[in-house]
């Protein structure tokens, strides 16, 4: 994973963000104040424009809303991935987060599959985050 | 609050047209084909490179730029101009803003352009500088191998699928009737027929989306020339007056409050863009969409008034869209489907071939006023379109 091509640029908003993926956690900002969960990481709440927004764990669970298989080899750093789905899933907590990753469970997407959250660090200060079937 | 009915309607309007070959490898620079394209614009319209004050592009860092184009082509002092960072969804939103430059005075020749080696220099779908900066939003779609515009807008016509019971067949008959219509269009790309098996059977690219649902990659270029309308009259050809314009955002990976991306993020612009221009769908004679895929064309078709959600594929397999028969022709030139990927600028040149009268044997029937559209709103959260009428 070392020699990617391209990994997330690390920014002053979300450094947190992918440290907590690193580290095995999938963390949003979640907002003191008015409640609202921010994705992705930003430097006020898109629900009341507040400052005071903690980093905390969601559920980490979500339903599927659409997904697209992908062929196609976009960049190098997918070469070994193709075929691979990704996922745009929303989350438990609120409708309007609508968070895409590779679903990498093995199994054919379906529409409401139930997914969660895992992560995998790639670098110092740096995870992805990846959808995982729930198995009933 | 914004009063769209304030757009100055007619008071600019578009002169000339030109255009370069459109092929895999054009074999010249960027500059080369900027320069060619605007100077068969400005014969067309009569004019030479001194009436130039104004150069108007956009791309994401692919072409060249005004400043250099201006100096390089001897254009002393620019009175306006833009380089719009971005692609399609900007597209139509250049010669919007050429148009109130214009109408208000600020300068009275502006071209807008669109130069690029899209197939044998830099490809679209993250094949540009890794080590560059990236965008605000890249950071999220790097991590989920999410990169191409053709995968965020084949998550939404999965979307469109899953709500409408959308099929491929109906994202086929998009491609198969683009095709139709550049098979004899001397600019197009592509002159052989596809038929519904061949779309089956093409390659998986960002399933749902195959081969044929993707548009061209293009080397080539297109411009326009904006003049005031008065100016116009005196000029050799119809006058295609700039009745309406208009901005509206979309949708992005932010995605704040927009929780069913089946829904047309084109609504809000058609809306302003109807109130820009004083009138409504019933009025469009002919429509250039914005398709860079197949669905595109589907979610503009019900953003711009022309169907209720999921009437879309009923209306394709009755042929409601052909050139030949069709009640509301659309993308008569084969767009970026099987013309050519001028970035919706070619869109604008066939619109105004169309209007004049000049569209030989792909000329519609009725064909004094245009819709033109940029890429509908998905991806980069903007969106644009015009409405162009015969004097």
């Amino acid at each position: 994973m070392a020699d990617r091509l391209m990994t997330p640029m690390v920014d002053r908003d979300s450094a947190p963000y992918w440290k907590a993926l690193a580290d095995g956690r999938f963390e949003l900002q979640h907002c003191r104040r008015c409640g609202h969960w921010n994705w992705p990481p930003r430097p006020v709440c898109s629900g009341c424009l507040g400052t005071d927004l903690a980093w905390e764990q969601p559920s980490g669970t979500g339903s599927v809303y659409s997904w697209v298989v992908t062929h196609q080899v976009y960049g190098p750093d997918w070469a070994q991935e193709v075929p691979y789905t990704i996922a745009l899933v929303r989350l438990d907590e609120q409708r309007d987060l609508l968070v895409p990753a590779i679903l990498r469970s093995g199994v054919d997407a379906e529409p409401g599959m139930r997914v969660r959250a895992v992560a995998e660090r790639i670098a110092d200060g740096i995870g992805l985050l990846y959808w995982e079937a729930v198995r009933a | 609050m914004s009063n769209p009915s304030r757009f100055p309607r007619g008071e600019a309007a578009i002169a000339g047209i030109g255009c370069t070959a459109y092929s895999k490898d054009s074999g010249v620079s960027v500059f080369n084909l900027a320069a060619q394209a605007i100077k068969a614009a400005l014969t067309d319209a009569g004019l030479t490179m001194a009436d130039v004050d104004g150069l108007v592009t956009f791309g994401p860092n692919d072409s060249i730029p005004p400043n250099m184009l201006a100096q390089g082509l001897g254009i002393k002092s620019m009175s306006f101009y833009l380089d719009h960072f971005l692609g399609g969804s900007v597209s139509i939103s250049t010669v919007g803003q050429a148009a109130l430059a214009v109408s208000a005075g600020v300068a009275d020749c502006v071209v807008v352009y669109r130069a690029l080696n899209g197939r044998s220099e830099l490809r679209m779908n993250g094949s540009g500088a890794p080590r560059m900066r990236q965008p605000w939003d890249m950071p999220y779609k790097i991590n989920a191998g999410y990169i191409a515009p053709s995968q965020e807008i084949a998550m939404a016509a999965r979307a469109h699928m899953l709500r409408y019971g959308t099929t491929s067949e109906d994202f086929g008959r998009v491609a198969i009737m683009s095709r139709n219509h550049a098979l004899d269009n001397p600019r197009a790309m592509m002159h052989e027929p596809l038929t519904m098996d061949d779309y089956l059977e093409s390659r998986w690219i960002a399933d749902p989306f195959r081969k044929y649902d993707c548009c061209l990659e293009t080397d080539g270029a297109a411009a326009v020339v904006i003049v005031p309308a008065e100016r116009a009259k005196d000029l050799p050809h119809r006058p295609v007056l700039l009745q309406g314009a208009a901005w509206g955002g979309g949708i992005t990976i932010v995605n704040n409050d927009f929780d069913d991306i089946a829904d047309s993020p084109a609504r809000p612009v058609a809306e302003r863009l109807y109130a820009s221009a004083g009138i409504g769908p019933g009025d469009i004679d002919l429509v250039e969409f914005y398709d860079c895929f197949t669905y595109s064309v589907i979610s503009q078709v019900e953003g711009y008034g022309f169907a209720e959600a999921g009437e879309v594929p009923a209306m394709l397999a009755e042929g409601r869209f052909d050139r030949e028969g069709g009640a509301l022709p659309i993308n008569t030139h084969g767009g970026l489907l099987s013309e050519a990927y001028i970035h919706g600028i070619n869109h604008v040149y066939e619109a105004v071939e169309q209007i004049r009268g000049e569209a030989g044997v792909r000329q519609v029937e009725r064909h004094d006023t245009a819709l033109v559209t940029g890429q509908v709103g998905y991806v980069s959260g903007y969106s644009s379109a015009i409405i162009l009428q015969g004097a």
